[in-house]
Formats: structure tokens, C-alpha cells, sequence
């Protein structure tokens, strides 16, 4: 019995030991993809030095690139029997490349990257493609509110960015930041009928998890659980129920909060 | 041997003295109740998948624009008894944060700063989208995309761009569209990545070294099929060739017609210097060049080339046709007479 006991709890260990491990693990389903990675920054950092320098690389960078394009043959190499290898020559390429493009990158003070930053560097094709994805998620919202919002001129004002940015005209910028007004009233649409449909969902969950701390409450008074919190329980409970009842979901949800934070405190002093 | 020093199991006094001693080949049994350690280490086996499934993402998808702000798409579990989820955002300047539970209906939510406190209420998995401008920053030419992520994930880059530098080890790669989607660990991750005017497909010859479990078969079948398709297009082309001499002649014509970038610059002193390369990659390219091409050749701004396209035509270097909605840009055959009267 002895034996089987500690058998078991062996077993159970290593299992927790190993489920925790396996998020770590790392798997890779085709180390050829290392390669293609490492060749390709190869050749571009060629082209980058051919580009910055012509023949007279720095002799710093020059050995730089020597050791990180003999990782690479080394990787040609290793794959596909040894992959430890291939793991250590690609990683060892990589950070030589880096090491380089850091090395041969303007020395310009580094920022951080934002379409809103300056008018003159936003790029519209990339903001337009953002906007259009989310005009999709919201099409998708407004249909399974069955709300019938028009997206009608959205679409247009879309597709009369594409044209304008395909013509590099200048008044671009105007159309986008008309399609972002009409997103956001849109948006606000949306919310308006979701917040209907919200409030039924609010309403069964608070009435279900207030028959279940209705419960909780009434095993932690016979557990000898402070008399006056069980109460004050009460009284929000019978609180949360009168809002509902007027329909002041917004208030009921507030309530239910602080109810939530009380009974996890009762529940815990009777532990 | 010293007789003051006794070993401690040989002294009788402290049996006398009434010292509790305690059998240590029992203790496990004496001291542990083994049911409640087994049961105890159920729970903790039951809880811990359940625990790491809460709050970790179960799908996370980051998609790079070209200007660096980054699309991310995720799906999380959540616990469905409590009323809200308090969700860590990978930076701080959001756009378009859009939360939908399971059902699809949108959740509310309250963005602070680096977090998001979404009211989940009864739902088990929730779908968050936005769009982030601080995951990816940029130092001359080289764009950096760092992340700690919690979970693996996948990061589509933009088209044309190539990875120059990397911290980690990718599980995956794939070409979506020409673009390259990497598969990545959890964890920190930085990678360095670069706008090319080089294709960025990696070349097959490559691949194939790294197959050699490859069907031969399936080579020669497929070779066989091109080698017959390209004899067969020689075939075509050579019989077209016999018939289309006149053409081909006027179409030889035609590129001799084109006036030479030097003649341009003579013509024209007053040019740009970067006007001038662009007007001599158009007459390299055999006197036409789509705006598009211009673009990618001089990785410039779509704005800034059509300027520069607009400059040239309002200096009479060129003229801009519409083809298939886009601008092609042709040297104009005419400068020398024009300037001539």
C-alpha cells in the first residue's frame, strides 16, 4: 500500500513537473525554414554593405559578416542530420547579421515607429488597410445585432481613398480622417444596440451568481462567518435586485462588484 | 580513544531522562496522512492546466504594416463566473480595440494605459483585436519589432521586407501572399527586418538541398513536363518570330526612339538630383516605368514619388498614362523638338 502510495505521488509530481515543462518545449516542424531565414539575411546584408560601402567595408563589420556567412555554410552543413547544430549556427548567424545592421544603420537616435507622429510620414496605404479590417469586424458586430446601419458611405469613402492614394493626390488625408469621423460614429452606433442586448446577458448572469452566493453566504454563517458582514451582504444582494428591477444595469453592475469583493472576504475569514 | 567523547546512541542517561524517540523509518506513515497527500496532489494536477489555460492566449496573430504599427488578433480563455478580465496590452498607443465574446457580441471595455479591463460577464473566450504603434521602431533602414509574448504566436511581415537580424528560433515559416508569416515561442523575441528591392523568396536550389527524402519520381515527372512545356514555347516563339518580323522591327524602333537620360540632363540643367536617377531607371527600363516600380526601386513614400513623378512632368521630362489604374510614366519622345522651338 506504502509502495503504491508513494508510486503515485512519484507519478503525480512528474506529471505536474512535466505539464509545466511541455510550454517551454519547442518545436520546430521544419528546420529548413532556418536556411531559408539565414541565407536570405545573408544576401541582404551583402547588398546593404555593397550599398553603404562598395568595396571599402570597414574591416570591423568585414569580419562581422565573414563569421555570420560562415555560420550559414556551417548550417547548409548541419541540416538536415544535425539539428542542434543547425539551431546553433542560425542563431549565431542571425546575431552577427544583427550586429551589422545595427552597425551600418544611420546613427539617428532610435524612435519609435507611429503613422501619427508627423503628417508627412504617415503612410496611408497601411493606414487605410488597419481601417478597412476594422470597418470589417464592425460589419460583423452590427449583423449579429441585426442593427441596420448603413456602411455604405464608408465603403465609398474607402474606395475613394484607394483611388486618391493610386493618383498621389493630396487630399488623402482629408478622406481619412472623414472615414475615421464616420467609424467613430458607427462605432458608437454599435454600442448603443449592443449595450440592449448586453443588459439581458448582465441581467441572467448577475440573477444566477446571486442565487449562488445567496448559498455560499448561507454555509458561511453556519461556518461562524462575522454576522454583520453576512448582512451587509444582504443588503446588497436585495440592492442589486431592486436596480435590476428599474433596469439600471450600469449601477446594478457597480453594486455587484463591491458584493463580489464582500463575499470573497467572508468566504475567506471561514476558510 | 578519548573516554569523554561517547557517541550519542550509546548513552543510556538520555533514555532515563524520559527523551522521546521516534522511529524514522516510520516517519512518512507517522507523520504524513498519505490519502490526503495523494488527494492533495489530484487537485494540484486537476488545477494547474486550468490555471495556465486562464489568461494565456490561445490564439495570437500579429500582422506588420508597412509603417510599423502592428495589427495583433487574439483569443483568450477567461473564467466565466466573474464579471470582468483585466487583459495586459503590449503597449500603450491603441487603435481600433475591439473585444466580442464567444457569441460574437461586442464587450464593453476600458482602456488605461497599458491595460484593458473588459467586462466579460459569463463568457468563456473572448476575441480581442486593435492595432499597436510601439512594438515596432525603426533606425535608418532598419526596422526593429520587439515583443515579450505570452504565448507562441504568429507575425506576418509586410511585403518585401527581409529579416536581417533575429533573437530567437522560429518554429515556422510560411509565404502568405509574398509574404513571409513566421510561427514564434513564447518569450522575448526581436527581429530585425529591412525593406528589399530584391525578391525575398528564398530560392528553391536552397530548398531542395535540405529535402532528401524527395521523390525522384515525382522530379523527373515534373521535369519532364517542364522540359516538354519550354520546348514547346520555343517552338511557338520561333514560329512567331517568322511571322512577326515587322513588328518586332517597329518595336526596336520605338526603343531607339527613346531620348537618353544624358540628352535629358543636357536639355534640362535644372533637375533634381534624385529626379535625375528616377528619369534614368525609367530609360534603362526602355523609356516607361510603372509609378509603383519607381516606388519600390527608390523606396520612396507613395506621396513623395508622386511628387517627384509630378515634378518631372510639369518640367516636360515625361508624361503620366493611366494603365490598368495605375500611373505609368513614359520619357517624352518630343523634348528634343520641344526644347528646339
Amino acid at each position: 500500500m506504502k509502495t503504491l502510495a508513494i508510486f503515485t505521488i512519484f507519478v503525480l509530481i512528474s506529471g505536474v513537473a512535466f505539464t509545466s515543462s511541455a510550454n517551454n518545449a519547442y518545436a520546430q516542424n521544419d528546420p529548413s525554414i532556418l536556411l531559408r531565414i539565414a541565407t536570405q539575411a545573408d544576401k541582404q546584408i551583402l547588398n546593404q554593405l555593397d550599398r553603404s560601402y562598395g568595396d571599402s567595408i570597414p574591416s570591423k563589420i568585414q569580419t562581422l559578416y565573414e563569421k555570420g556567412h560562415t555560420s550559414v555554410e556551417s548550417l547548409k552543413n548541419s541540416l538536415p542530420d544535425n539539428i542542434e547544430q543547425a539551431r546553433e549556427d542560425f542563431l549565431s548567424a542571425m546575431k552577427s547579421f544583427k550586429q551589422i545592421t545595427r552597425m551600418i544603420s544611420e546613427p539617428v537616435a532610435e524612435s519609435k515607429i507611429s503613422a501619427y507622429t508627423s503628417e508627412s510620414h504617415r503612410d496611408f496605404s497601411s493606414e487605410l488597410d488597419r481601417l478597412e479590417k476594422h470597418v470589417q469586424n464592425l460589419k460583423k458586430i452590427s449583423e449579429k445585432y441585426k442593427s441596420e446601419i448603413n456602411f455604405d458611405e464608408i465603403d465609398n469613402l474607402i474606395n475613394e481613398a484607394y483611388i486618391q492614394i493610386d493618383n498621389g493626390t493630396d487630399n488623402t488625408s482629408e478622406i481619412i480622417d472623414k472615414l475615421k469621423d464616420l467609424i467613430h460614429s458607427i462605432e458608437k452606433e454599435i454600442r448603443e444596440s449592443a449595450s440592449h442586448g448586453a443588459s439581458d446577458r448582465i441581467k441572467q448572469f448577475i440573477d444566477k451568481q446571486l442565487k449562488g452566493i445567496e448559498k455560499k453566504l448561507t454555509r458561511a454563517l453556519d461556518a461562524g462567518a462575522d454576522e454583520t458582514q453576512i448582512d451587509n451582504a444582504h443588503e446588497l444582494i436585495a440592492e442589486i435586485k431592486i436596480l435590476i428591477s428599474e433596469n439600471d444595469i450600469d449601477n446594478a453592475k457597480m453594486v455587484f462588484h463591491d458584493l463580489h469583493k464582500l463575499v470573497k472576504n467572508i468566504v475567506r475569514s471561514v476558510r | 580513544m578519548n573516554p569523554q567523547i561517547v557517541p550519542i546512541h550509546r548513552k543510556e542517561s538520555l533514555r532515563e531522562d524520559g527523551m522521546l524517540f521516534v522511529r524514522t523509518e516510520g516517519i512518512l506513515d507517522t507523520m504524513v496522512k498519505l490519502p490526503l497527500l495523494v488527494a492533495s496532489m489530484i487537485i494540484v494536477a486537476a488545477v494547474m492546466p486550468i490555471q495556465s489555460s486562464f489568461s494565456s492566449p490561445r490564439v495570437l496573430d500579429l500582422i506588420i504594416y508597412p509603417d510599423g504599427t502592428t495589427h495583433v488578433s487574439s483569443e483568450i480563455d477567461v473564467d466565466p463566473l466573474v464579471t470582468d478580465y483585466e487583459l495586459d496590452l503590449f503597449g500603450s498607443t491603441i487603435d481600433n480595440f475591439v473585444v466580442v465574446g464567444e457569441d460574437g457580441f461586442l464587450l464593453n471595455t476600458d482602456v488605461i494605459g497599458n491595460s484593458a479591463l473588459i467586462e466579460t460577464f459569463g463568457s468563456s473566450i473572448i476575441t480581442i483585436e486593435y492595432d499597436i504603434h510601439d512594438l515596432v521602431s525603426k533606425q535608418g533602414r532598419i526596422w526593429t519589432f520587439s515583443l515579450d509574448a505570452p504565448s507562441d504566436f504568429t507575425l506576418l511581415l509586410p511585403k518585401n521586407s527581409a529579416i536581417v537580424g533575429m533573437t530567437n528560433l522560429p518554429i515556422n515559416m510560411e509565404i502568405i501572399n509574398d509574404q513571409n508569416q513566421l510561427t514564434l515561442s513564447v518569450g522575448d523575441t526581436e527581429i530585425d527586418y529591412l525593406f528589399s528591392t530584391t525578391p525575398i523568396i528564398s530560392d528553391p536550389i536552397v530548398s531542395d538541398t535540405l529535402t532528401p527524402q524527395t521523390d525522384y519520381l515525382t522530379y523527373a515527372l515534373v521535369g519532364g513536363v517542364v522540359a516538354a512545356s519550354i520546348a514547346g514555347i520555343a517552338i511557338v516563339i520561333r514560329s512567331k518570330q517568322k511571322t512577326a518580323k515587322p513588328e518586332q522591327v517597329q518595336e526596336s524602333t520605338q526603343k531607339i526612339e527613346t531620348v537618353d537620360a544624358e540628352t535629358i540632363f543636357k536639355l534640362k540643367p535644372d533637375l533634381r538630383e534624385d529626379d535625375k536617377e528616377i528619369v534614368k531607371f525609367i530609360a534603362n527600363n526602355g523609356g516607361y516605368a510603372l509609378e509603383s516600380e519607381l516606388r519600390k526601386k527608390f523606396l520612396q513614400p507613395r506621396t513623395t514619388m508622386w511628387r517627384a513623378v509630378k515634378r518631372l512632368e510639369r518640367n516636360g521630362v515625361i508624361v503620366i498614362e493611366k494603365k490598368d489604374l495605375q500611373n505609368l510614366v513614359k520619357l517624352r519622345k518630343d523634348i528634343e523638338k520641344e526644347e528646339e522651338e
